[in-house]
């Protein structure tokens, strides 16, 4: 580890869900320009941990920290987290009739940047450069004039998600699974776009179930997640490891549904 | 019986004028009705406590009140100050073919014909409407002649002061194949305690461009009704934008009284904090081959209350109507009550109708998806909620007057909060 200092500092978190524990002591340190996969059997929390940080509604944070660029970010609405640099890719990005691509997408740019003070980006140059992401991440023009996501096939849903990361060059990424439900063409498209908006000052969470799509968007880190807490770290090869054992070896002890079920 | 009525009674007994064999019909009436309670179904979800309750006094000292100007658009003015009718706020100049007249000054022929249509399409059924038919002291004669085509919009303003209770009354009478666009506003300061009633009748091949605000709120007791007569082949077009209050209520009637006439009906209502606003619309297709198309739609937010009761009714000689009632609503909170009544009652066997009424919450999980790209709550209220209301502003004719009043929709959507 460098003396660099930290984008995201989790530490000890919990938090819940409907009174029910998710995070059970989570930390985790990212620096700027790494790449941190996330892997984990079902229900060990990796969705949760992508809404606990956005600040979802019903999402309680019992105890724990989280600074982003040493902020709070805890402290912060949903939207002044987004402001502050925080994108979440969804893994099932909702539908939204009547308020079309073009104009959700500046809204949020626009909004981001009136947060940071800069000036507002004309409808014009806006445009071009909604069509060039769209172009970047194989989505039709048309796209931009349609309902948010509406009638988007599951794959195109995860090429608009990667298309608002183009536009609002956040400084923090959590791919919710991005890849799922994904050919090996269309993750290809999605691990290209990823791979482009890597620089030195923007780093990436990349929550999956598979090891497939790190062999296109190679991590620094690869932690288990397991019970709604970090079990195991280690570099991209532990990822490989996971691949050919699954995670039954790492999980301390089973959780109550896995007894049930 | 209330207080309130009893010494309304007592009032309008006391008034002798041109109108005297209409008032004291309406006085007759009144005594034999009975106050509305929760039983009483034209008023179950409207309790009256705040009518009960009104301090307002028909007798308050006028200050410097006037209608709002609106960009870009002259109006013909018609101004009620807390009930009197403002000669100086009036319009003086008027076009041809248009007159605006206190029906205590019209030649004795004229008056005849105005205390026969007085009260005629307004149906004898709402109560406040035959109390204002008592008390409403300067009723005024709007007619235009056959033919005229009057491009300038009439604005029937009644400002009220506060503390002022007021009733305003307006006759208006559309001449054979006349056009005109009149604008109803009710503009009250507080505590006050209002009924404006207006009644129109269409003649054939005429049209009316109508539209009644009542953006009134707070402590203001607002009751009123715009009733339309419609012959043959006559056409109206109406857009009603309504906030609550502690009491906002209108009742609208349709009546196709001649074939081949056609009705719209666009209506928007926007409540908040405490508000109720009450909205009964009837629609009579007494008369064949005629159409109605009607949409209602409305945003709930807080502990505000909706009421809709949307009623159409074809009688048995009323062939081929086309008729359609929508009525969507919207509620932001889990205390926002809308109560819905669509209401068709058919008697013909050759008819197109179709009704319905939606509720919906907001979509929470959209509003959490755009505030997590930055764009704030409100704002994101605004985005996935604006274009349902925005709709129906898009459908005024009046570009002007829809220019004025989406700025004023759009913030008070912009306050209204998910809860």
């Amino acid at each position: 580890m460098s003396n660099t200092k930290s984008l995201l500092t989790i530490k000890n978190l919990h938090a819940s869900v409907e009174e029910k524990n998710i995070i059970k002591g989570l930390s985790l340190d990212i620096k700027p320009g790494e790449v941190h996969a996330i892997m984990g059997p079902n229900g060990a929390g990796k969705s949760t941990m992508g809404y606990v940080l956005s600040g979802r509604d019903g999402y309680s944070v019992e105890s724990g920290s989280v600074t982003l660029d040493g902020e709070d970010l805890l402290e912060m609405e949903t939207e002044e987290r987004a402001r502050a640099g925080l994108f979440l890719a969804f893994q099932y990005p909702v539908e939204i009739p009547g308020v079309s691509n073009l104009e959700f997408l500046k809204a949020s740019v626009d909004a981001q940047r009136l947060a940071r003070g800069e000036e507002a980006i004309t409808s014009a140059n806006f445009l071009k450069e909604a069509k060039a992401a769209c172009k970047q991440v194989n989505l039709p023009i048309a796209f931009l004039k349609r309902g948010v996501n509406e009638g988007f096939s599951g794959g195109e849903k995860k090429r608009n998600e990667l298309m608002q990361m183009l536009l609002l060059k956040p400084k923090l990424c959590i791919l919710d699974e991005t890849d799922s439900g994904l050919d090996i063409d269309a993750m290809q498209v999605v691990a290209a776009g990823v791979n482009s908006q890597r620089t030195e000052d923007r780093s990436f969470i990349v929550v999956t179930h598979y090891q497939r799509l790190l062999d296109y968007i190679k991590p620094d880190f690869v932690h288990v997640l397991s019970d709604g807490k970090i079990v195991k770290s280690g570099d991209a090869s532990l990822a490989q490891e996971l691949e050919a054992q699954g995670y039954a070896w790492l999980q301390s002890e089973p959780t109550e549904d896995e007894l049930e079920g | 019986m209330s207080e309130w009525l009893t010494g309304a009674i007592a009032r309008g007994q006391g008034i002798s004028d041109w109108l005297a064999p209409k008032r004291a019909q309406a006085l007759e009436l009144l005594s034999q009705t009975a106050w509305p309670t929760r039983r009483t179904e034209a008023w179950r979800y409207t309790p009256l406590r705040s009518v009960e309750r009104s301090i307002a006094k028909d007798q308050v000292q006028t200050t410097g009140l006037s209608p709002v100007d609106i960009a870009d658009l002259h109006m013909t003015e018609l101004v009620f100050v807390n009930g009197r009718f403002d000669v100086q706020q009036s319009s003086s100049e008027l076009p041809t073919g248009l007159s605006i007249v206190l029906g205590s000054e019209l030649n004795n022929a004229d008056q005849a014909l105005a205390i026969e249509q007085f009260s005629s399409i307004k149906p004898s059924r709402h109560l406040f409407g035959l109390v204002n038919d008592a008390l409403a002291s300067d009723v005024v004669v709007v007619a235009i002649a056959a033919g005229a085509d009057i491009e300038k919009p009439i604005r029937i303003s009644s400002l009220l002061s506060s503390g002022a209770e007021a009733h305003t009354r307006v006759q208006v009478k559309l001449g054979d194949g006349a056009k005109a666009t009149v604008i109803e506003d009710v503009q009250a300061q507080g505590d006050t305690l209002s009924t404006a009633f207006v009644e129109y009748d269409i003649a054939d091949n005429a049209r009316l461009e109508h539209y009644r605000f009542a953006l009134q709120t707070n402590t203001n007791v607002a009751i009123g009704g715009s009733h339309f007569n419609l012959n043959n082949k006559s056409k109206m077009h109406s857009t009603i934008v309504a906030f609550g209050s502690d009491l906002s209520r209108l009742d609208t009637d349709i009546i196709h009284a001649g074939e081949f006439a056609d009705a719209k009906l666009n209506a928007m209502y926007l409540l908040d904090g405490k508000e109720l606003f009450d909205l009964h619309a009837t629609v009579e297709h007494a008369m064949p081959n005629g159409t109605t198309e009607e949409n209602v739609r409305g945003i709930v937010a807080d502990r505000a209350r909706a009421v809709f009761n949307g009623r159409i009714h074809i009688h048995r000689d009323a062939q081929k109507t086309l008729a359609e009632l929508n009525n969507r609503n919207l509620l932001m909170s889990d205390k926002a009550e809308i109560n819905t009544k669509p209401e068709l009652e058919i008697y013909a066997d050759d008819v197109k109708c179709a009704h319905g009424a939606t509720i919906a919450e907001i979509d929470k999980q959209a509003l959490y998806y755009l505030q997590t790209r930055g764009v704030s709550r409100s704002k994101a209220q605004v985005m996935l909620n604006f274009g349902f209301i925005n709709e129906l502003i898009d459908l005024m004719p009046n570009a002007a007057l829809a220019e004025w009043v989406r700025p004023i929709i759009r913030e008070r959507f912009a306050q209204m909060e998910v809860k």
